[in-house]
């Protein structure tokens, strides 16, 4: 996922060379995307086990997979493939979409660090009730 | 012998309101454009002017929206040091082509610059565009009353510039060059075709760092 989003945010490329830059002023962008991806690859996983393994509710993995989305959904720049991709299909609609999640970039990107968060907070309160070893 | 007279002085009248219609409207119609100018294969006839030498042996072509974020992080961080390093050595020269589809102030933008070109500042206004551009897209940093306070900032001469802008002279040309984009498979902006010497040709997307240009351009020469 981070390479990924780096890729998407235009801070890593593959073409013509593997090539790497973080310009001025996007630091904190980048900061946001390290820190997203980290907790989706923590609590993506924790939700997988608790439903493959402990057949446990999928309520949270919800939340989990729409904060991983919301945020990487926000990291795609609109200038880039999918943003035209977008704009291209659908026209004024696309744009204005495209427009609101480049404007409101930092903003969602908090907003899914967030929900990301709560959904680890959770998810580890109820890991630890439903692994507790009963006693025999 | 009157007559004679009158013949001449009508002759004399029409050659003067000839020259004087011409020197009055000549600001408008300063553009050369060489139709079939091309650099590998694409046309670039109705984009930019050359910045830098004509006739240097690599070009850079830059599809570009002047309101696209990555095209504002490529212009203040790798375009200075390849301006430095090849364009003023006279080792490569720029061309800029609208791909004009973030927002509808884009192709207004486009628009705009053109107009500037009309009175010899494209790459003054191109340069104040992208100093200017504000983080939201189509949030009025670029709209037709901006586009005309950034003219007058550059002390253009704004009867010209306003008719030009409010007529939608260079509509079309913005139009031509988004196709032509399209055409040569720009799916992003910044996208990036660089013509070598032999017309060879390197294309790529993304705002790349510095160290890509020199590494395809050095190749090059």
């Amino acid at each position: 996922m981070l390479i990924g989003l780096l890729y998407l945010s235009e801070f890593l490329f593959f073409d013509p060379f593997i090539a790497g830059h973080i310009p001025v002023g996007t630091e904190f962008g980048f900061s946001l995307i390290v820190i997203l991806s980290g907790l989706s690859g923590l609590v993506l996983p924790m939700n997988v086990y608790r439903i493959n393994i402990l057949k446990n509710s999928k309520g949270k993995i919800g939340g989990s997979v729409f904060g991983s989305f919301i945020g990487a959904a926000a990291g795609a720049c609109s200038c880039g493939p999918i943003g035209f991709a977008i704009i291209s299909t659908f026209g004024s609609v696309g744009a204005t979409s495209m427009a609101f999640l480049t404007n409101y970039e930092i903003p969602i990107r908090l907003a899914a660090i967030g929900l990301l968060a709560l959904t680890y907070y959770t998810t580890v309160k109820s890991l630890k009730i439903e692994c507790k070893l009963k006693p025999q | 012998m009157n007559k004679k007279v009158i013949i001449f002085g009508i002759i004399v009248a029409i050659v003067g309101i000839g020259i004087l219609g011409s020197y009055s409207f000549s600001p408008n119609e300063t553009v050369n454009l060489d139709m079939g100018r091309t650099h590998g294969d694409v046309s670039t006839a109705m984009g930019s002017p050359i910045l830098g030498d004509p006739s240097a042996p690599i070009t850079i072509v830059e599809f570009g929206d002047y309101q696209c974020h990555a095209c504002y992080n490529w212009f203040h961080t790798h375009k200075p040091v390849i301006y430095e390093n090849y364009i003023a050595t006279g080792k490569a020269n720029l061309i800029f082509i609208d791909l004009a589809f973030l927002g509808r102030d884009s192709p207004i933008a486009a628009q705009a610059s053109y107009c500037a070109e009309d009175q010899g500042m494209y790459w003054e206004y191109h340069d104040l565009l992208y100093n200017s551009q504000e983080s939201q897209i189509d949030n009025g940093w670029a709209n037709s009353e901006r586009l005309k306070a950034f003219a007058f900032n550059l002390g253009l001469e704004m009867t010209l510039f306003e008719s030009c802008l409010d007529s939608d002279k260079y509509s079309k040309r913005v139009q031509y060059n988004v196709s032509e984009a399209k055409k040569h498979g720009a799916r992003a902006t910044p996208t990036f075709i660089i013509v070598g010497p032999d017309n060879q040709q390197e294309q790529f997307q993304g705002g790349q760092p510095y160290t890509t240009f020199k590494q395809i351009m050095d190749n090059m020469i």
